[in-house]
């Protein structure tokens, strides 16, 4: 894959500067795209096949016609920078090397949602990022690229602002209604859908949320054609995607690279393999929240979101977590609930109390103190969280044990009589 | 406006059901008798989807939907009862009861001990395990029982949280808490109050109010509400706590207020265990205050309430029968000469009460000397304060209003029915202004605070009246902001449609009253606005009808009104002409007050013993010690009579018996007609009160039963004089020798004469009688702590006073609350204060 050039972070020395972006070719995407009407630049999206970076993999245009486009009330955009999701960090690298793509990218899929204003949600411990971001937009604005001078700088009628809006430190700000909750600033308990954002979103009007990187690839599909983007990786689930790879790798770290990867290559060859070359446990392709993959099931499996469904898991972010032979499942499982368990926003019994259960029993399976009939429980209290809460953090936290316990009973019992 | 809907069908467990479109699949299934279990959901509330006992399994849908938030749709097959649906619940009610102190609900000995509960008063707590106030009336005892949970998987864990009981009113023990949320979303949806909030996540998450305040501190107005619609044990009134479920209800009048709000009545065993808010559309909208909501119960059970008649005499005291109390009544007043005998009524009696008492002092008496404590309370304002009356206008009409104004008011513990509706409004996006010179309810979330010094309040309104008539205000003692802030004002108010004027009874004491209250009317005429003055007595207006004053005959006319004269004459079949009506409410605070006679009904005297040379004092609890009284005559109380009053609105409401009265006591119309009859006086047969409201109807339009039902609004005007003590004395400025204002207001939380804080322990806290606020910087300068005797002395007047520290007041401003006879003028005034030597 070494041929491949990397469009969403190019090669670009300094690339975070506005008049370097604007060298090379920056804030010329959203101009044609003002020459368009809106709902063809919808179309070229649909047609892209382009879908959401954020964990759901929703056709990003299919989601952008759902938008009302009456003009009843004002419409919204929020960018989902919260980027909470253990395993997950690649929104950071658009922040930090290419953030005049995401605000590019916001003007257009601005203009095609006919919206008012924006709002990029970033994670508040992304302080360092949440600078570079006000800075780039700052400078956007400077330059008579975002809001009412927009309007003169291309010559339309369209204008929209952009708001920069840091989060307070909770992973369930993430979920797209618990975001709008907390840019309102009431506190951010996910909300009951329908209605959908769509229909009823931020303050009460139809919003659209996309994921940072979602929105990075929208210039790209402006400028070279739906036609060049279907072609980039995986059929249905094409483009190119930035892979955040970590755990017992050699090269951890965020690669761009085509979407359909083969899971093994991009382990052994993209992140230079297992230290030590020790065998591989398990495998949790798309941050934490996914269901975790055994070793032995790696063998062809690509990174695109239909391959994966068919095994059994998820393309979430794409955050490919690697664990060795070594690794001790029910210290990893732990850990992952105990995350569960203190983002839980409480609001859902099942969630709430399920993941302080779930904790509760794996620390006596850590204390030494467990029975396989706890594994039973484990599995049991999952399946009851799973699908029957408000927002998906609660699948998020069932799936993991309850996916763990079914793939690899026979460790976690080795583990249990250790 | 009729909006269009359509019909949709869809299954339900195999039922085809149809429904209008809009209706969540709970709905749908509750309108065709399929049950669905319910925690989180409320029917006055948002539907929340938080406890997942509802749901459902829909077809085409992979996961299961809440049947609470989930729209019905056309075609839709739902299913709410299949095995795994019901195994679902099941576990997740273990969920929830794994963390609650949960014994009684899967306990093996359930049966058995339900058996022996019923011995429960008896036998002690040996026999019966009661964790839980709620014991009996939980909706999460229900679920439980209905899912046929009888055992849990995980341990019983209990959170150990302790138990807040340092608010007044209602406890919580969160450790019953699931979570639901109904409270948060009654106070933050419903009451709009924002006391409530969830704070911390996931399972450490608890309800509370933010920054670890306590209640009281966080504003809120302990209206209950989040009490009534908790579906547990968690918050539980402190009065009703371990009561059970109550035998059965009865719709009445709140006797608290002039907003005259509807209450339900809870009843057991012939005692008022609770009251709660009737589903009223037209005056309350299923809201109270706290004085409707947890006063009533305490008030009305105290112990002390008298019981039998009994006569004082140096000192000692003793029971007699009602008719030797009515023969020692007949023989004083028989010696006592018409100018020299009065009758003190309180405008807290209902109509009935008060048609007869004045029927008694003008029939058997010869007398127009019946008199309203509430002549003390408004004093020199009274006249200008009835004059609003014609402008009335009902509740409904802030609901409609584009701005309102509110003087003098605050919501936070009396009339707050009208705070939650003024807040509704605004979320709908009136203009809210308020006047008022202390920080309260309103100050922060109003539009405008046009905050004037203590005593000015006056002014302003002035200024609004030459605004709104296009002048300039030329008062150069208001500051430049607040002239900016009273234009905004005077513009909106003339600007807008139907604007509301909402009277409180804040200023009402001070020496400016009356020019305040003018100019508030003025103020009114100019901007074509609705005032509501929604009295603090219940009944003021009823008292003016019913002609319970020496100014006014029955159906509010002037005493001097000759056909009314002659009317009466016929009905009661006795000469009116000659009538003495020199005496009033006001002489019983002068020194040289030498009554031979005194009749306080419902009212407690100011007077000290030795004014008047027999008193009889006919109320629910004994005199006060310095309250002259030598016969004390036990009444029912407002639950224990039936009857009617009239509203701030001027709306007739009735008013119902849902207990005896204690002992022997006697509703007041019923001992006062006894008392015509044993004189043998005619025109006192009444048995009952319709009987009472068939002969008021003949003068007093309105008053015929259908009427009542109705409950319409009369379409009263006050066109009389009322003879005020005119005082109006210059307010002067603090000088080096009393550096501080001191204004002193009257007591508005009382009933029948009494503060609710001498009776009800709750309002002791949150409406104390007979305190002195000051400023947290006031009192840190002069080195007092909250509960220190301050020693208090203006021009002409000294008095010692325990103090409060309370936030809201300005610097430099102190505030008593006190009862009527204790009000001093001028008012405000200079006084100085330092702390009192013990
Ligand atoms: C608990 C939770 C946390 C989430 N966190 C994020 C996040 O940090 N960033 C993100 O883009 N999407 C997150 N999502 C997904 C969003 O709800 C939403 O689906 C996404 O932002 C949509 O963008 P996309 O269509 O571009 O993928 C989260 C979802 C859940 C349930
Ligand atoms: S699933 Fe968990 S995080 Fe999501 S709403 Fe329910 S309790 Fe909150
Ligand atoms: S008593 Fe009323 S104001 Fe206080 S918390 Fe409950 S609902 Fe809110
Ligand atoms: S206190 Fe009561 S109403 Fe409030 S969340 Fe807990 S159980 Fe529900
Ligand atoms: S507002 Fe007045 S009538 Fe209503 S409950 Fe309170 S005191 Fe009673
Ligand atoms: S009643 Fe529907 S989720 Fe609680």
């Amino acid at each position: 894959m070494s041929e491949y050039q990397p469009v969403i972070l190019p090669d670009i020395p300094d690339l975070d500067r506005i008049d370097v972006y604007e060298q090379h070719g920056g804030y010329q995407h959203i101009r044609k795209s003002l020459g368009m009407a809106p709902d063809d630049v919808i179309g070229i999206v649909k047609e892209s096949g382009l879908r959401g970076r954020g964990g759901a993999a929703f056709p990003t245009g299919l989601k952008w016609s759902f938008m009302p486009t009456d003009g009843e009330k004002p419409n919204y955009l929020c960018v989902n920078g919260d980027e909470s999701e253990p395993g997950s960090f690649k929104d950071r690298q658009i922040f930090e090397f290419n953030p005049h793509l995401m605000i590019e990218g916001i003007l257009i899929a601005g203009y095609a949602l006919r919206i008012k204003a924006a709002y990029i949600y970033i994670r508040g411990e992304y302080e360092k990022w949440v600078q570079m971001v006000e800075k780039a937009v700052a400078d956007a604005y400077a330059k008579g690229y975002v809001g009412e001078k927009m309007k003169e700088t291309f010559g339309t009628d369209f204008s929209c602002e952009i708001y920069v809006h840091r989060g307070a430190g909770a992973y369930i700000c993430g979920e797209e209604s618990s975001l709008m909750n907390s840019i309102e600033g009431i506190r951010p308990y996910p909300r009951v859908k329908p209605p959908f954002p769509a229909q009823v979103g931020l303050w009460g009007c139809p919003t659209t949320i996309n994921n940072v990187e979602t929105i990075a690839n929208v210039p790209l599909i402006i400028e070279r054609g739906a036609d060049w983007y279907k072609n980039i990786g995986a059929e249905k689930h094409p483009g190119p995607i930035l892979y955040g790879i970590s755990g017992h790798v050699n090269k951890p770290g965020v690669y761009e690279l085509p979407t359909g990867m083969l899971l093994t290559e991009l382990i052994h060859d993209v992140a230079g393999g297992v230290p030590g070359d020790k065998k591989i446990k398990m495998v949790i392709p798309g941050g934490s929240s996914m269901p975790p993959l055994r070793g032995d099931q790696l063998e062809g499996v690509r990174m695109d979101a239909e391959s994966l469904k068919e095994i059994g898991s998820a393309i979430g972010t794409a955050g490919i977590m690697v664990m060795d032979e070594d690794t001790d499942l029910t210290r990893i499982l732990t850990r992952i609930t105990h995350f569960y368990k203190v983002e839980s926003c409480g609001q859902c019994t099942p969630c709430r109390e399920g993941t302080g259960w779930m904790l509760k029993v794996f620390h006596r399976l850590l204390d030494g103190e467990g029975e396989p009939k706890d594994l039973d429980l484990l599995h049991s209290v999952a399946k009851n969280i799973e699908g029957n809460t408000v927002c998906a953090l609660g699948d998020a936290a069932a799936w993991p044990v309850k996916f763990t316990i079914e793939r690899f009973r026979d460790e976690l019992e080795a583990e249990l009589s250790r | 406006m009729k909006q269009h809907t359509t019909r949709m069908t869809l299954t339900i467990d195999n039922k085809t059901v149809t429904a209008d479109t809009g209706a969540s699949i709970l709905d749908v299934a509750r309108q065709n008798g399929i049950d669905i279990p319910t925690l989180c959901w409320h029917e006055q509330l948002s539907p929340h989807g938080g406890c997942r006992m509802c749901i459902v399994e829909v077809e085409g849908l992979s996961h299961f939907p809440t049947a609470c938030t989930t729209p019905a749709a056309d075609g839709m097959i739902v299913r709410t009862h299949t095995a795994q649906i019901r195994e679902m619940r099941a576990e997740i009610l273990q969920l929830f009861l794994s963390e609650h102190t949960a014994s009684c609900l899967v306990c093996d000995e359930q049966e058995e001990c339900r058996e022996y509960m019923s011995t429960v008063r008896k036998a002690g707590v040996t026999t019966g395990c009661r964790y839980c106030p709620k014991d009996g009336q939980c909706e999460l005892q229900a679920v439980t029982e209905s899912l046929g949970v009888r055992d849990i998987i995980y341990p019983i864990y209990y959170r150990g949280i302790p138990v807040e009981t340092e608010d007044p009113f209602y406890d919580r023990d969160y450790n019953l808490c699931i979570l639901c949320g109904r409270c948060v979303r009654m106070c933050q949806e419903v009451r709009l109050a924002d006391v409530l909030a969830y704070k911390h996540r996931g399972r450490d998450a608890i309800i509370g109010p933010a920054f670890a305040r306590t209640h009281l501190e966080a504003g809120c107005e302990f209206c209950g509400a989040c009490v009534s619609v908790c579906p547990t044990g968690t918050l539980r009134e402190k009065a009703r706590a371990w009561e059970g479920a109550p035998d059965r209800e009865e719709i009445t009048t709140c006797t608290f207020c002039g907003v005259g709000c509807q209450v339900r009545l809870l009843v057991k065993e012939d005692r008022i265990i609770g009251s709660l808010p009737a589903d009223d559309p037209t005056v309350n909208q299923g809201q109270l205050c706290v004085k409707g909501r947890f006063c009533n119960t305490e008030l009305v059970n105290g112990h002390q309430r008298i019981r039998h008649p009994y006569r004082r005499e140096n000192d000692i005291a003793w029971d007699v029968s009602w008719d030797a109390a009515f023969e020692l009544i007949a023989e004083k007043l028989r010696s006592s000469a018409p100018e020299r005998t009065g009758m003190l009524v309180s405008s807290n009696l209902t109509n009935e009460d008060l048609y007869v008492a004045q029927k008694f002092m003008r029939v058997v008496m010869k007398t127009h000397h019946i008199d309203s404590t509430a002549r003390l309370f408004y004093g020199s304002g009274f006249s200008a304060y009835l004059t609003l009356m014609d402008r009335a206008v009902p509740l409904s009409a802030i609901r409609d209003a584009s701005a309102v104004l509110m003087v003098g008011l605050d919501t936070r513990f009396s009339r707050s029915v009208v705070g939650v509706a003024i807040r509704t409004a605004m979320k709908r996006g009136i203009r809210m202004f308020t006047l008022h010179s202390r920080e309260h309810t309103f100050s922060l979330n109003a539009d405008v605070w046009l905050q004037p010094e203590v005593g000015e309040e006056y002014r302003y309104v002035e200024a609004l009246v030459r605004l709104a008539a296009g002048e300039d205000v030329t008062d150069r003692s208001i500051p430049a902001d607040m002239r900016v802030r009273l234009a905004d004002v005077a513009r909106a108010l003339s600007e807008s449609d139907s604007p509301v004027i909402l009277v409180g009874a804040e200023f009402l004491q001070y020496d400016s009253s009356r020019a305040f209250l003018a100019a508030v009317a003025q103020l009114a005429d100019h901007v074509g606005a609705g005032v509501l003055t929604l009295p603090a007595q219940n009944n003021l207006y009823g008292s003016l009808l019913s002609g319970s004053f020496p100014e006014l005959l029955p159906g509010m006319r002037p005493t001097a009104d000759a056909a009314r004269l002659q009317k009466l004459e016929s009905l009661w079949g006795t000469s009116l002409t000659g009538l003495t009506d020199a005496w009033n409410a006001d002489h019983l605070l002068r020194d040289d007050c030498a009554m031979q006679f005194l009749y306080a009904v419902g009212a407690l005297p100011p007077v000290h013993r030795g004014a008047a040379k027999f008193t009889v004092f006919q109320n629910m609890y004994p005199p006060e010690p310095y309250c002259s009284a030598d016969l004390v005559l036990p009444t029912a109380a407002a639950t224990e009579t039936d009857g009617s009053f009239l509203n701030g609105e001027r709306r007739v409401q009735r008013v119902r018996r849902a207990v005896a009265p204690p002992g022997i006591a006697l509703p007041d119309w019923d001992i006062l007609c006894r008392l015509a009859r044993h004189m043998g006086a005619e025109g006192f047969a009444f048995t009952r009160p319709e009987e009472i409201r068939e002969e008021m109807a003949q003068v007093i339009p309105g008053f015929g039963e259908a009427e009542i039902d109705a409950r319409g609004i009369l379409p009263l005007a006050f066109d009389a004089v009322m003879h005020v003590s005119g005082n109006g004395t210059a307010q002067r400025p603090p000088d080096s020798d009393h550096p501080f204002i001191l204004h002193s207001s009257v007591v508005e939380h009382t009933h029948r004469g009494f503060p609710l804080a001498a009776w009800v322990e709750g309002s002791r806290i949150l409406f104390p009688e007979g305190v002195l606020d000051i400023s947290a910087e006031d009192a840190r300068a002069l080195g007092l702590r909250d509960g220190d005797s301050v020693h208090v002395s203006g021009a002409s007047f000294e008095e010692i006073y325990p103090v409060r520290i309370v936030r809201q007041q300005p610097r430099g401003a102190l505030h008593a609350s006190i009862l009527e006879s204790a009000l001093t003028h001028p008012n405000p005034q200079p006084v100085s204060v330092r702390k009192a030597d013990v």
